[in-house]
């Protein structure tokens, strides 16, 4: 529903009952079902995770390069957010997809090479509990009681940790971080108001809250089912039965405080039903709007993104880059056989697929038949004067530049060319449109395909493009509230090996991961 | 602007379809203003975007309001001849949007009342049906000082009043609002995806607003504001030898001078009412707004002239000249042959190498555009004429192919002010240095300015003036 009247006032909110739990046992049912473990994935394990959205890093690892650099390509520095300085506070009741949006939206502005935290309080509590346990073998009791505003040394003790979590958000935007995410339920207005006056100290620092709210019965049914399915460990010895029970619970016991925003001198955003419907208030500034104009896009529908580079071009085979060149004939091999992986795959399901403008990957979709749409901003990463040699080639005739770009490929740009970074930037417009597609199929290159990737799995820039796209193989993500599961098909017919790794350096290592994180990765 | 790499088979963009946004709402809520806006920012992003405006119509058609029958604006029982006349005006102006989209454009914005459910379900249904997105813009004012101010600068001096004394008019106008208060209903309906803004941008509320081209109309959106401001613009010329001074105190007293004209006549008191300045991060750029600050002191022997907050701006910083940097044009040209030649043929896209294109610095100006949109004080840009050309278009909606080419020069004040129907800019000489004629290369410019970008259209003799009296026809 959207809001009725901008003067009216505001409906009550949602209240989930008790006997709304047969909801919850058959998303529970689905999710499971959902959940069974694919196969695994050959790639190596992923670095130490750390807070609800994945391993603790600076935005962006690539180095900003030095005027001085030589060679005829140059590296391009990555663009100045040092004035962008942002506390997000989230709002809203347990299972309405907080931490969901936070993770996204880390991801999203992370790509886009912002400094991005999530401070989850819940992770604090949990971490501290620990460690409290391990101390001194005194356990708290987590269960909804905990929860109770009427429990008067719990409530203070949560006030205290969502204090001190704000503190370290602070904290870590002055030490140069441009987006901390304060992940909380920050329920009442008094709550809110105490963190605009501590962030109103802060010269240059700005607070907007995010509510996120939510009738839909189905999708909060879905998030307790993903809460006391998936390991939490305030759940640990409980059964499933009374972990919802009990979570359930504790939400009611938020539900008797909640206060939704309705300060009116506050700068929120509020998002209903996961993107349906969104208000945005006092929302101004480049990357505040930016924010909304992103979780607007979002939607909770389950579906699958296929990535495939084109069959093996005969510029593969000479071992030419870029070019426009038809595929090889191993690669219309692969064109013929793409049809049925799909159909085994999606059955009778929809099915969009893009391609770029270029040849190779127009004639790989070609016996495909769902809707297919070209985008000039899929095409190649073009390599300018480079385009059509081969490394050797550019080796001998550029050796500085060649130097360069293994040195760091994120920035390097060709000569007339482009750089990864440029590709990430052209790509924002198609990122968008994905966010709100259903099954889509993109039939793209690998450059390209390694800058969507990164964006899915969230890997930082450093690495994306040393990521392993092989020719000839299906990967196909399913986005999950905390990252995305991924299965590969490779089709046996053979091609050429693209990949260059990176010299001297391990190959990163990469994995896909969506489960939760429950502890801070400090504790 | 980014046209080229999200162009489709269609010729639309980044596959959004096309897309007719129905503006909504009372007379006088900013609906014109809000078109104007975000018709400028999306042709600035390379779309095709076109207002379609019933009332400009009806006047183009018939002629002011006191050629209408007595009927046509109050709402409720009308005469037939006055339903078949408004009939009339709707299908031509309706027509106006097909032809428009089938020219290859991309989005209508429909400027027009649309204040009841049924008027918005028959045109959503008309274009709906043949593939076209619908999106109600509805603007919302519940501050009555913002419904008055809109009704005095706009509405007053439009065509249905010409001749009238102010404050009759003015009375005349709450009436026909008032004719329309009695039928409107707001949007509720959630049949169509919707925006609505209140009171100008202070607060949005979407439903079902999804894509890239969707939401970056509501993320303009969020940044934009109706209240009457000027916005000027100078080049940054103030090294520390006596002629800079010299150009900076003269460029103070203009600015100064040309405000109190202005705000006096509007009743509002120029010693107070505060001027912002933003300068690149640049020492010269800076030290060209020192005058303002001292003219501010209020240690002034006679109080402080002016009330100034300075703000420097990395982001402004001029062109990236790449290898370039440090030459002239003509060195450019014998060194880099090729490259020259190519820049010559297109100078807004041709990155040298390790440079910035003009394109690539649009791109990196767009959050400078949002603040611009957002600050709601007199604005004086102290900046690198790259800078100044890109902005200046962005307001005055030239072409991207001519951003190069637009002429700024030293010792000119642009002042642009942004109205509901476009833009009003004018040039103003005020120094006549070194510098700042052609070939003067040996002095002043020369010891500040090793990027020929930045002079490039003065040194070409310049081909877009800009403001001569000309108000722009966005």
């Amino acid at each position: 529903m959207a809001e009725q009247n901008p003067t009216s006032p505001v409906r009550p909110a949602f209240q989930l009952e008790l006997q709304d739990l047969d909801l919850v046992d058959n998303a529970l049912a689905t999710q499971n079902k959902e959940t069974t473990p694919v196969h695994s994935l050959e790639i190596g394990t992923r670095p130490t995770p750390f807070g609800a959205g994945g391993p603790i890093r600076l935005a962006s690892q690539a180095s900003t390069p030095p005027r001085s650099v030589v060679g005829i390509g140059g590296k391009v520095a990555k663009p100045d957010y040092s004035e962008a300085k942002i506390v997000l506070a989230m709002v809203g009741l347990p299972a309405r997809g907080k931490s969901y949006l936070s993770n996204k939206l880390m991801r999203y502005l992370q790509w886009l090479e912002y400094d991005v935290k999530v401070f989850n309080v819940g992770q604090l509590r949990r971490s501290r509990a620990k460690q409290k346990k391990e101390q001194s073998g005194v356990k708290e009791d987590h269960t909804a009681s905990y929860f109770s505003h009427n429990n008067v040394e719990a409530t203070r003790l949560r006030d205290a940790l969502a204090e001190d979590s704000l503190e370290m958000l602070i904290n870590w935007l002055k030490a140069g971080g441009n987006v901390g995410i304060h992940d909380a339920t920050n329920s009442t207005r008094a709550r809110r108001a105490k963190i605009e006056a501590r962030v109103a100290k802060e010269k240059g620092i700005v607070v907007i809250f995010l509510e996120s709210v939510c009738d839909d019965p189905a999708i909060i049914a879905a998030n307790v089912a993903l809460k006391v399915s998936s390991g939490d460990p305030d759940y640990k010895d409980t059964s499933p039965e009374d972990a919802k029970r009990d979570f359930i619970r504790r939400i009611k016991e938020y539900e008797a405080v909640y206060e939704t925003i309705t300060e009116p001198h506050l700068s929120y955003l509020r998002i209903t039903n996961v993107g349906n419907q969104a208000t945005a208030c006092r929302i101004h500034g480049y990357l505040q709007s930016r924010i909304a104009f992103y979780l607007m896009n979002l939607h909770l529908k389950p579906r699958s993104i296929f990535f495939s580079r084109h069959g093996e071009s005969q510029f593969n085979v000479e071992g030419k880059i870029g070019g426009d060149s038809p595929l090889s004939e191993r690669g219309l091999r692969y064109a013929s056989a793409l049809p049925d992986l799909i159909k085994d795959n999606i059955g009778d399901a929809p099915l969009t697929v893009w391609t770029s403008t270029l040849q190779r990957t127009i004639q790989t979709g070609q016996h495909l038949s769902y809707t297919k749409l070209t985008w000039k901003s899929l095409d190649e990463l073009d390599a300018g004067v480079c385009d059509g040699m081969t490394y050797e080639e550019i080796e001998q005739a550029y050796p500085e530049d060649f130097a360069n770009r293994d040195e760091d490929k994120f920035n390097y740009r060709y000569r007339g060319g482009e750089s990864y970074r440029d590709v990430v930037i052209r790509l924002e417009p198609v990122i968008m449109e994905l966010e709100r597609q259903d099954n889509i199929l993109i039939i793209g290159h690998q450059a390209i395909l390694r800058c969507l990737y990164a964006y899915f799995h969230n890997l930082p820039q450093a690495d994306l493009p040393y990521i392993k796209i092989p020719l000839h193989t299906v990967i196909k993500l399913t986005p999950k509230a905390y990252g995305c599961d991924e299965e590969r098909y490779t089709l046996p017919i053979g091609a050429v090996d693209t990949h260059r790794p990176k010299p001297k350096a391990p190959q990163p290592e990469v994995k896909a991961y969506s489960g939760r994180e429950y502890y801070d990765g400090n504790a | 602007m980014v046209a080229p790499l999200y162009t489709t088979d269609s010729g639309l963009l980044f596959h959004a379809g096309k897309i007719l946004v129905v503006t909504v709402g009372l007379p006088a809520r900013g609906k014109t203003h809000i078109s104007r806006a975000l018709e400028r920012y999306l042709r600035w992003a390379g779309v095709k975007t076109q207002v379609i405006s019933l009332g400009d119509y009806r006047r183009k058609i018939l002629g002011g309001a006191q050629k209408l029958p007595s009927d046509y604006f109050t709402l409720g029982e009308k005469s037939p001849e006055t339903m078949a006349l408004r009939r009339r005006i709707q299908d031509g102006c309706e027509q106006q949007i097909w032809d428009f989209f089938h020219a290859g454009g991309q989005v209508v914005i429909y400027d027009a009342n649309n204040g009841s459910v049924a008027q918005r379900q028959r045109v959503g249904t008309k274009f709906d049906k043949e593939g076209v997105h619908i999106i109600m813009l509805e603007s919302i004012c519940d501050d009555p000082k913002i419904v008055e101010r809109n009704i005095r600068s706009v509405k007053i001096s439009s065509p249905d009043y010409r001749g009238w004394d102010p404050d009759k008019a003015v009375e005349d106008y709450y009436g026909r609002i008032r004719g329309h208060e009695k039928h409107y209903e707001t949007v509720d309906e959630l049949t169509w995806p919707f925006i609505r803004i209140i009171n100008v941008g202070e607060k949005i509320m979407v439903n079902d607003i999804r894509g890239y081209l969707q939401s970056r109309i509501v993320f303009f959106l969020m940044n934009i504001h109706n209240k009457y401001r000027t916005i000027y613009f100078a080049r940054a010329d103030a090294d520390l030898s006596p002629t800079g001074w010299e150009y900076a105190e003269r460029l103070k007293d203009f600015v100064l001078e040309r405000r109190a004209k202005s705000l006096q006549q509007r009743g509002i008191d120029p010693k107070t009412n505060r001027l912002v300045i933003w300068t690149s991060a640049r020492r010269r750029a800076h030290h060209t707004a020192w005058p303002f600050i001292a003219a501010a002191d209020p240690r002034t022997p006679g109080g402080p002239q002016c009330s100034v907050k300075v703000i420097e701006k990395p982001q402004m910083s001029e062109i990236n000249p790449g290898v370039w940097d440090g030459l002239s044009p003509d060195e450019a040209k014998k060194f880099y042959p090729e490259e020259w030649a190519r820049f010559v043929k297109d100078p807004y896209s041709f990155r040298a190498p390790r440079a910035e294109s003009y394109h690539d610095l649009s791109v990196r100006l767009e959050p400078t555009l949002l603040e611009l949109e957002r600050v709601q004080e007199d604005l004086l840009i102290i900046g690198h004429a790259s800078v100044i050309r890109c902005l200046l278009a962005y307001l005055i909606g030239l072409p991207a192919s001519e951003i190069p080419a637009i002429e700024v020069a030293r010792g000119d004040l642009l002042e642009v002010v942004p109205a509901s129907y476009g833009v009003h800019s004018q040039a103003y000489h005020f120094w006549d240095g070194p510098g700042r004629k052609l070939g003067d290369h040996d002095t002043m410019a020369e010891k500040n300015e090793t990027n020929f970008y930045e002079n490039y259209a003065e040194d070409t003799k310049g081909k877009r003036r800009i403001g001569q009296e000309e108000e722009s026809a966005v």
